[in-house]
């Protein structure tokens, strides 16, 4: 398992475990071993997109990985979805082959910490189910704070049921968690994670700063999402015209066109994919340019960086 | 560039639930301050005067308070820092090992380094640790050092670890027998 | 072919060591072009279509056997240049796992990795293992997980924690140093413990070096080429026992620099472990003497070239200052002045003598 970019995996069982949601069990097709993976990593799913449009890539943690057993995921059906989640909810099957990333974490336990303390919004609970198991096993102090609307109490009671205990605590909609008397009561050391809605996970963390945690003590799920804008892409040399996608990068949107372009961390760090600007206004989200190559605006890091001009010419 | 420790004069964090400073009974220097910021910043101190004859409390009201060595108040910190919540920032300022002392007892205490800030102040010292025999011989104020576990004669590597808040001793004349430098006093 | 192992080589006391015409045409010369600057240099590694030394995770060649012997005779004598934290276990087995089934993978005659659950039954052949153990259960292995495997691979490794926007060297392995101190450096940040290299930081090499390692993902290893000198094949070089081998500094002469001047290459790899999320380096020493390396016309130019125009601060922190005068002259004599072909392929089907 030296050099693999994909996985291919098959749909070993897909069960509705409470309305809207789905449990869905992969393994690799071959019948290989998969990668190992730790609590919080995430994996991203090639699927069909909605009559025939162009494959969605969406990313869903795994609520449990091991390498014989292959991946758990729950995915919840969204309201509007784009087709990923639809997809998922009413046409995948077992013995379905789907496309994956290897597993890839931007959600790790913090090794330092005396104390975890883990909020849960809805299906947020997700990287929480995995953090609990490996937390469980090592024996590390921890709380579990899962909410959930009225209604939902006994689907997410159901889920942590093989894990309840003491720590495990359950809360019926945001307003029956004091949250800031939770924060202010941990022990120096502890470091909070949560994962959920949006305005949870702000409330998470505005919180916490005002009672004084550093930031570093802080941590919410983030698939590293390169969404945005969409906008248009001209290749001057090629003269061709590319439209980019809100949920897709630049190099995806190039690479699909069928141009090769190079790149190697695909994560704004390394350099590789620098590409020369000739006009438009580049968004940049690398860490790779300095702010006066920035502020020249000559060049661009595609596989992170955006256009905040609605037409962004390169020239190649 | 090497591996040194800087310091920043300290100034109180913007957010933040309580704060400590503790200091090793030296004068402290204005300059340990940032502009615009001093003592009166931070209502609880704890510092070091052989001759208190009051009981420091380590768990009072914010005042100052008065310990009989850095090994009395290091100790009372650990006690401290067991019971204290989140939200708590503490600063250091004195000599080098002292405030590189307070910085492991509050990692051990699970604080990362953004809850903390060190002034180092006074003439430099250091600690040095001889990699050869793994002695760590205190109050270094030269260039060269002969280690009191095995006689070499240690240069100071510009390498510091603040694990084990020493810095790293290496034989001088290790290559050529007798070739030693002069020595000089550290400076800051 | 199959590698042919020189058990019997040494790398301490008698120096028994060489390297075949082979060994040589694979050495990975680390200067692609005629001037040196120290840089991030960062590539994929075990991309396909690598050759040699480049194309496999972790590369065993002809002094496999004998490498592993030193690094039981240092971690005999000095059991803690092998060290890892407490919180770093998992990363432990991670490593044992990477490096089992990178062997296995890539030398299916020499390695075997049987597995049944988490039963697992391991056959080193070149070193006549033969163990069956429980993955994740200590107590089943003669030593803690991470000391198991290195003590089956050639070079250092470190086990890097990736916590509050860096990473900590919270582990490692250090018998073939080049003159870092594990023991010393352990616990430190990536910036930390490259504080002593010169004129890198100045260029930002380090920041973007550490950006590039944290988004490191599993099954893309990366890899860069570092190099420095050592008198001798010594791969213990350790400030731990400088006392030991500076000395050999001073002893060269003009008869025998050919034969006593080593070109000490690292092959540094980057593999992120799937469990820790921890990132493992791998620090792979090649050894080379002037003499088999000149063998190499473009590489004997090259060299000369190098060693004549590197900056003082560097040759000073690669401790060549005291050498290199007498280096260069040496060199001199390979260089006739031709251009040499960009990058560090030998460029020759066989050696000069
Ligand atoms: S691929 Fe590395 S910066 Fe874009």
């Amino acid at each position: 398992m030296m050099d693999n970019h994909t996985l291919t995996l098959v749909v070993a069982d897909a069960a509705l475990i409470a309305p809207g949601l789905r449990r869905v069990h992969l393994r690799a097709a071959d019948g290989a071993r998969l990668p190992p993976a730790a609590p919080g990593a995430h994996i991203t799913l090639s699927l069909p997109g909605a009559d025939g449009a162009r494959p969605l890539r969406n990313s869903y943690t795994l609520v449990s990985a091991d390498p014989e057993h292959g991946y758990e995921l729950i995915v919840r059906r969204a309201d509007r979805s784009r087709g990923g989640s639809r997809h998922i909810h009413e046409a995948l099957a077992p013995g379905d082959v789907i496309d994956a990333t290897v597993p890839h974490n931007l959600f790790a336990l913090h090794s330092q910490a005396k104390k975890h303390l883990l909020i849960g919004g809805g299906i947020g609970i997700t990287p929480l189910l995995a953090f609990v198991a490996r937390l469980r096993e090592t024996g590390a102090p921890f709380e579990l704070h899962q909410i959930a609307s009225a209604d939902e109490i006994g689907v997410f009671a159901a889920l942590l049921a093989p894990r309840a205990g003491e720590q495990v605590h359950i809360h019926g909609g945001r307003t029956s968690l004091d949250l800031p008397a939770l924060l202010a009561a941990q022990p120096l050391g502890t470091h909070v994670y949560t994962c959920g809605p949006a305005g949870l996970m702000d409330h998470v963390e505005a919180a916490a700063a005002g009672l004084g945690w550093p930031s570093s003590h802080v941590h919410r799920e983030d698939f590293g999402a390169a969404g945005g804008e969409p906008f248009v892409l001209r290749l001057a040399a090629s003269d061709i015209e590319i439209a980019v996608a809100g949920d897709q990068t630049m190099l995806e949107a190039i690479e699909a066109a069928g141009i090769d372009t190079p790149s190697l961390c695909r994560g704004g760090a390394c350099g590789v994919c620098i590409l020369p600007v000739r006009q438009g206004e580049p968004e940049h989200r690398d860490h790779f340019l300095s702010e006066a190559e920035r502020a020249q605006g000559c060049h661009v890091m595609p596989c992170v960086s955006r256009s905040r001009s609605a037409l962004l010419v390169l020239d190649i | 560039m090497t591996n040194r420790p800087r310091y920043a004069p300290l100034s109180p964090f913007a957010q933040a639930r309580a704060h400590l400073l503790l200091c090793d009974g030296a004068a402290i220097p204005d300059d340990a301050f940032a502009p615009g910021h001093g003592l009166t910043d931070f209502p609880e101190r704890w510092t070091v005067a052989g001759h208190a004859l009051v009981m420091p409390q380590p768990f009072g009201a914010p005042s100052e308070q008065r310990f009989r060595s850095a090994s009395h108040l290091l100790a009372l910190l650990r006690h401290r820092l067991a019971a204290e919540t989140m939200g708590l920032r503490i600063y250091a300022v004195g000599s080098e090992p002292f405030v590189w002392d307070v910085a492991k007892i509050a990692r051990e205490a699970g604080m990362g380094r953004e809850e903390m800030r060190l002034f180092a102040c006074g003439a430099p010292e250091r600690r040095v640790a001889c990699v050869h025999c793994r002695t760590v011989n205190p109050g270094v104020t030269t260039t060269l050092v002969t280690c009191a576990g095995c006689g070499a004669v240690l240069t100071v590597r510009d390498h510091f670890s603040r694990v084990h808040n020493t810095w790293m001793g290496v034989q001088c004349d290790a290559e050529a027998p007798g070739e030693v430098p002069p020595v000089e006093d550290l400076c800051a | 072919m199959a590698t042919r192992f020189k058990p019997d080589e040494t790398f301490r006391d008698d120096f028994r060591y060489g390297n075949s015409e082979t060994a040589i045409l694979r050495f990975p010369f680390p200067f692609g072009e005629d001037a040196y600057m120290y840089g991030v240099n960062m590539e994929p590694h075990t991309r396909p279509g690598s050759a040699g030394v480049f194309a496999v995770g972790f590369d065993v060649d002809e002094h496999y056997v004998a490498e592993c012997a030193e690094r039981a005779k240092v971690l005999a004598l000095e059991p803690g240049r092998c060290l890892v934290l407490p919180h770093m276990r998992e990363a432990e087995w991670d490593t044992l796992e990477l490096i089992m089934e990178s062997l296995a993978a890539d030398y299916p005659d020499q390695f075997t990795l049987e597995r049944d659950g988490l039963d697992w039954t391991w056959t080193n052949r070149p070193l006549g293992i033969h163990h069956t153990f429980r993955f994740g259960d200590a107590t089943t292995l003669p030593h803690p997980p991470f000391e198991y495997i290195v003590r089956q691979a050639q070079g250092d490794f470190t086990l890097q924690d990736q916590r509050d926007g860096t990473l900590y060297i919270d582990g490692g392995v250090a018998t073939v140093p080049a003159d870092w101190s594990l023991a010393f450096d352990v616990g430190m940040t990536f910036h930390e413990w490259h504080g002593p290299v010169p004129l890198a930081h100045q260029a930002g090499v380090f920041d973007r070096a550490l950006q590039y390692l944290m988004r490191v993902r599993y099954g893309h290893p990366a890899r860069r080429l570092n190099w420095t000198m050592t008198i001798n094949p010594r791969l213990d070089t350790s400030p731990e026992n400088y006392p030991l081998w500076g000395p050999d500094r001073a002893s060269l002469t003009a008869e025998t620099i050919g034969d006593r001047l080593f070109l000490r290459v690292e092959l540094q790899s980057f593999f992120r472990l799937p469990r820790s999320n921890a990132l493992l380096f791998g620090i792979r020493t090649y050894l080379a003497s002037l003499n088999e390396l000149t063998r190499v016309p473009k590489w004997g130019r090259r060299l000369h070239r190098v060693m004549r125009d590197l900056h003082p601060d560097i040759a000073e922190y690669k401790g060549l200052t005291r050498y290199r005068e007498l280096l260069v002259a040496y060199l001199a004599q390979f260089d006739d002045g031709a251009p040499t072909a960009p990058g560090i392929t030998p460029d020759c089907a066989a050696l000069s003598d």
